[in-house]
């Protein structure tokens, strides 16, 4: 048996680093020299940055990073701002209630397809919206009502996004509004604060920390996940995820480097992205740091 | 750590106007919050269950026009394979959950408890997978995975599985970790009880709040995952959501709602037995919950 500290703490961290380097970082490894072209036989004369070239001039390159910017931004956005909202009504019911507000989290059950699938038969041309407003007289064949699946926008996708994330994040503000020490409100309350103060000084302060980490965690998982776009099918322009697995799996042989180098540009966006979040964070509020 | 008592809390609702009078206001604002709840979350779930009764279900209607037990008449003729598949996931988002919980009970209990150089660049590495696209790990491990023959395996679905979702068991246990003592591990240990035995009847019961936190996460992450379970799996390992996907891209809208509601129904079922169970044993140890 080791006696040492340093030796315990290795021991301890084992279970955790083994998997971590061997897999993840592995995997990502990988990922970026398959990139590269390595690990391929490849044709003479494909140089080392051939596959970022030709993804490069691909003109449906960067509309799919616009694409997908756009539907992670706005999802993650509203999710965040509907989350907190939701959280803070939950949290101003009396305990009477409270015990049924529970219902928030059945999207966090349900699986991404599904939830994409719930929209589309609510949110779909011929879906139950579209049928209430004909019913109401507002529209008088399917075509009327706007496509919200196959448009420039993803609506139908940044929806699925909502309503699978607002749960997400209605639990992350919750559980540090339950932490918040209620004297502070009602010494605010006492001192006259009105609601906004109350909430601008008091509650914000304390709830921006899991506020920002949400927003991370809700932007990079719309930005770059596979299930929804994959069920919801668009075509064009298409999110980044769906265009590298047809660059991979549906195209020739040789665009696999280019589905690995959009992937390797993906990830190296991921960490600027937290790593410069956070900064910006921490730069206004110095108390916000931890992740 | 001065924490108020669950009566104290009760007392003083928490809120933003926690003042005694609002009464009406109260009742008001309970109200529209559990309606727009209700509205939010739950209607959706009442509309697959009327379209899974509907024979056909179009526009315009609002309500089907007539009801059929067609979709539970198919769901029971093809019970079988949906049994199988609910069977593969539920067997593979369980044994994700032990692996993970092996994988970071120890580097939990390291975190929580000491201080050593670079601690902070470790915890914020280890929450990397959580953060990042999945794909950009994930199809780097799928080459690994055809290298060694563990592509379309069980296990591979449970590595991979693992690396995605372990940091939210992390998070949980470190924050279990932190709200025990180390006085009762000392204690144990100064009694003579070994490490193992310390760590298994001493921490472990009390961390059993945060490890049903993570592992309840951990399970409806594996068991929602299309994805990397499609990628891994290449269709070899049966899965639900591999079962389910031909039927939400598909026209019949009333069978796949249907589906849908069966796949609720197995996280249901697991946090009911596993609430049960977590209080019995406390109460069995006469610890309260």
């Amino acid at each position: 048996m080791i006696r040492t500290r340093t030796g315990s703490l290795i021991l301890h961290l084992m279970p955790i680093l083994i998997p971590f380097a061997a897999l993840f970082m592995t995997g990502i490894i990988i990922t970026v020299l398959q990139s590269f072209g390595i690990g391929f036989a490849l044709p003479e004369g494909t140089g080392f940055l051939s596959a970022y070239r030709e993804v490069f001039q691909s003109p449906f390159f960067l509309a799919s990073v616009r694409h997908s910017l756009w539907i992670g931004l706005v999802s993650a956005s509203v999710s965040v701002m509907t989350g907190m909202f939701l959280a803070l009504l939950i949290w101003n019911t009396t305990s009477r209630v409270k015990k049924y507000s529970v219902v928030y989290k059945i999207p966090l059950i349900l699986p991404h397809i599904t939830v994409a699938f719930i929209v589309i038969i609510i949110f779909s041309q011929s879906g139950l919206l579209a049928s209430l407003a004909y019913q109401a007289g507002l529209l008088s064949e399917p075509a009327d009502f706007p496509n919200l699946f196959y448009n420039k926008t993803g609506t139908g996708i940044i929806l699925s996004y909502i309503w699978k994330e607002v749960p997400f994040a209605t639990l992350m503000v919750l559980s540090v509004l339950q932490k918040l020490d209620i004297r502070y409100i009602q010494t605010g309350t006492m001192l006259g604060a009105g609601f906004f103060r109350k909430f601008r000084h008091l509650i914000l302060p304390h709830i921006a920390p899991a506020v920002h980490t949400t927003f991370i965690i809700l932007f990079l998982y719309s930005f770059g996940a596979f299930d929804i776009p994959f069920l919801v099918g668009e075509s064009s322009p298409r999110m980044l995820s769906i265009t590298v697995f047809n660059l991979y799996f549906r195209a020739q042989l040789s665009s696999r480097p280019q589905a690995m180098a959009i992937l390797t540009m993906m990830f190296l966006f991921s960490m600027i992205f937290i790593t410069l979040y956070t900064r910006a964070v921490t730069a206004v509020n110095p108390k916000a740091r931890r992740i | 750590m001065g924490k108020t008592s669950g009566a104290a809390r009760d007392a003083a609702e928490p809120g933003l106007r926690s003042s005694p009078r609002g009464g009406i206001n109260a009742a008001a604002r309970d109200g529209t919050t559990l309606i727009l709840l209700f509205i939010l979350f739950v209607l959706p779930l009442v509309v697959l269950l009327v379209s899974s009764l509907a024979s056909v279900w179009t526009f315009p209607r609002l309500l089907p026009e007539s009801l059929s037990g067609r979709t539970y008449m198919y769901a029971v003729s093809q019970g079988r394979e949906i049994f199988a598949s609910l069977l593969s996931s539920a067997g593979y988002s369980l044994l994700t959950v032990a692996a993970v919980f092996f994988m970071t009970l120890l580097p939990a209990r390291a975190l929580a408890r000491w201080d050593f150089p670079g601690k902070h660049l470790l915890d914020a590495l280890l929450l990397v997978p959580v953060l990042l696209p999945a794909m950009t790990f994930s199809m780097g491990i799928h080459v690994i995975f055809i290298r060694t023959g563990v592509s379309d395996t069980l296990a591979g679905i449970v590595l991979v599985l693992s690396i995605y979702s372990y940091p939210y068991m992390l998070r949980a246990l470190i924050s279990a970790y932190m709200r025990i003592s180390e006085q009762y591990s000392v204690t144990a240990r100064n009694l003579g009880g070994g490490f193992f035995y310390t760590l298994l009847h001493v921490e472990v019961p009390m961390l059993l709040p945060g490890i049903a936190a993570g592992a309840s996460v951990v399970f409806l992450v594996a068991f929602g995952e299309y994805f990397l379970v499609f990628l891994i799996g290449g269709g070899a390992v049966d899965s639900y959501t591999g079962y389910l996907f031909p039927f939400l891209q598909g026209s019949d809208h009333q069978t796949a709602s249907l589906l849908t509601l069966i796949f609720l129904f197995v996280p249901l079922l697991l946090f009911f037995l596993m609430e049960w169970t977590t209080s019995s044993i406390y109460r069995k140890r006469g610890l309260e919950a």
